[in-house]
């Protein structure tokens, strides 16, 4: 599966804390999503975030990647 | 070969051969290496194949960076300068950085990691350097900026290694603890000295919860709970008397804790945890000082790679009694 476009609405979903409820046993995965929910940063920077990190972790996340735009 | 623990004289080969290293041992050891394409940290503990060890000659436990890396650039930074480990990592490769116990740098590092550049995009991995334990007090942990064969008491020194465009820097750990299922805890600050928190919601003195609960043992680390990563927190001393806890990471605003259960048998369930796991591209690794102490490791097997055994272990952030290991896979 493909990442969402940069326009997809689920970045801004995920960045207002959808990403939370992703199931992922991923040790730095979990650290962003920890991390996401105890920064102050504006939305649009960490949806940001969010997309860059999984643009870069592509391969390796697949299952993490299905959630993205159904959470 | 790589990982393993060599004489100094080898080392010196490697180095005037130009091979990039990260390399750990004890002061007098690290001393006496050349200036080269080099980084290191003081400690004397090990797990190797043959066991858990305690080095108190002239041999280095050397990892050699050009066996996964194709490029390595390495730096000294002082405490103002470590959002540059990650930040002047190679969009695709990682950093390995060491920093000395007890020093500043420790704590900035331990309280601010998650909010370095691309922290999470560029890993991070690496250790808290340390001394013998009989030296506690007495000698300080430091680490080595091989460029110039000079050690620092507080700085952080990095390894900047990119890896083939194809590859991809994994980084995993080994937490042999669980959490109770029991009291919730949660802190009102970033701090690694703790007076009081909550408990289940009510404000308590955490030495008071602690010796309450006869924990003051420290065998049972506090576990955060980091959308299911289990982050350990180690306690360093309960001073019941001045209402301090003291600990060897810092305790996190907006996470739930919780104390793990007692842990049995170390070593088994080290080389059962291992031995169930996926362990191609295996690149580097360390473990925690106090698995080794409590878990009487000094001379048991436990599988996987070897590594330096270590005050403070780090997989994206600040770890306590974890086995951390990077795969580039």
């Amino acid at each position: 599966m493909a990442i969402p476009t940069p326009t997809h609405p689920c970045w801004q979903r995920l960045a207002s804390g959808a990403l939370s409820r992703m199931q992922t046993q991923h040790l730095g995965t979990q650290f962003l999503i920890k991390n996401m929910e105890r920064s102050k940063d504006p939305l649009p920077d960490k949806a940001q975030a969010i997309r860059a990190y999984f643009t870069k972790w592509e391969r390796l996340l697949a299952h993490e990647i299905q959630q993205l735009a159904k959470l | 070969m790589n990982n393993q623990l060599m004489r100094v004289s080898a080392v010196a080969e490697l180095l005037h051969a130009g091979r990039p290293l990260a390399i750990a041992g004890p002061e007098s050891a690290l001393d006496q290496l050349p200036a080269g394409p080099w980084i290191g940290g003081t400690i004397p503990y090990f797990m190797t194949d043959a066991g858990g060890c305690i080095v108190q000659d002239d041999r280095v436990f050397v990892t050699d960076l050009a066996t996964f890396g194709q490029e390595v650039n390495f730096a000294c930074l002082s405490s103002d300068e470590l959002e540059r480990i990650s930040g002047d990592a190679p969009d695709n490769g990682v950093a390995l950085a060491i920093l000395p116990a007890g020093s500043a740098t420790h704590q900035r590092f331990a309280s601010e990691a998650a909010s370095y550049p691309d922290a999470f995009v560029k890993p991070t991995v690496g250790w808290i350097s340390g001394v013998h334990l009989g030296d506690l007090g007495r000698v300080t942990p430091k680490v080595y900026d091989g460029r110039e064969a000079r050690k620092h008491e507080d700085r952080a020194v990095v390894a900047h290694i990119r890896l083939p465009a194809d590859q991809l820097a994994l980084v995993e750990i080994v937490n042999l603890f669980e959490p109770e299922e029991g009291d919730v805890l949660h802190f009102d600050e970033t701090r690694f000295e703790v007076g009081e928190c909550s408990v289940n919601g009510e404000r308590v003195r955490l030495s008071d919860y602690i010796t309450s609960r006869g924990l003051e043992h420290g065998r049972q680390p506090l576990i955060g709970d980091f959308a299911g990563a289990k982050v350990n927190v180690s306690l360093q001393s309960v001073d019941t008397a001045q209402g301090r806890v003291h600990l060897y990471a810092p305790v996190f605003p907006g996470v739930d804790y919780r104390f793990a259960k007692p842990q049995p048998d170390y070593a088994e369930h080290f080389r059962s945890e291992i031995a169930g796991r996926d362990t191609s591209g295996a690149a580097w690794s360390c473990n925690c000082i106090l698995n080794f102490v409590f878990g009487e490791l000094e001379g048991k097997r436990i599988g996987g790679l070897s590594g330096p055994v270590t005050f403070g272990e780090i997989g994206y952030q600040l770890l306590n009694q974890t086995m951390v290991t990077l795969r580039v896979v």
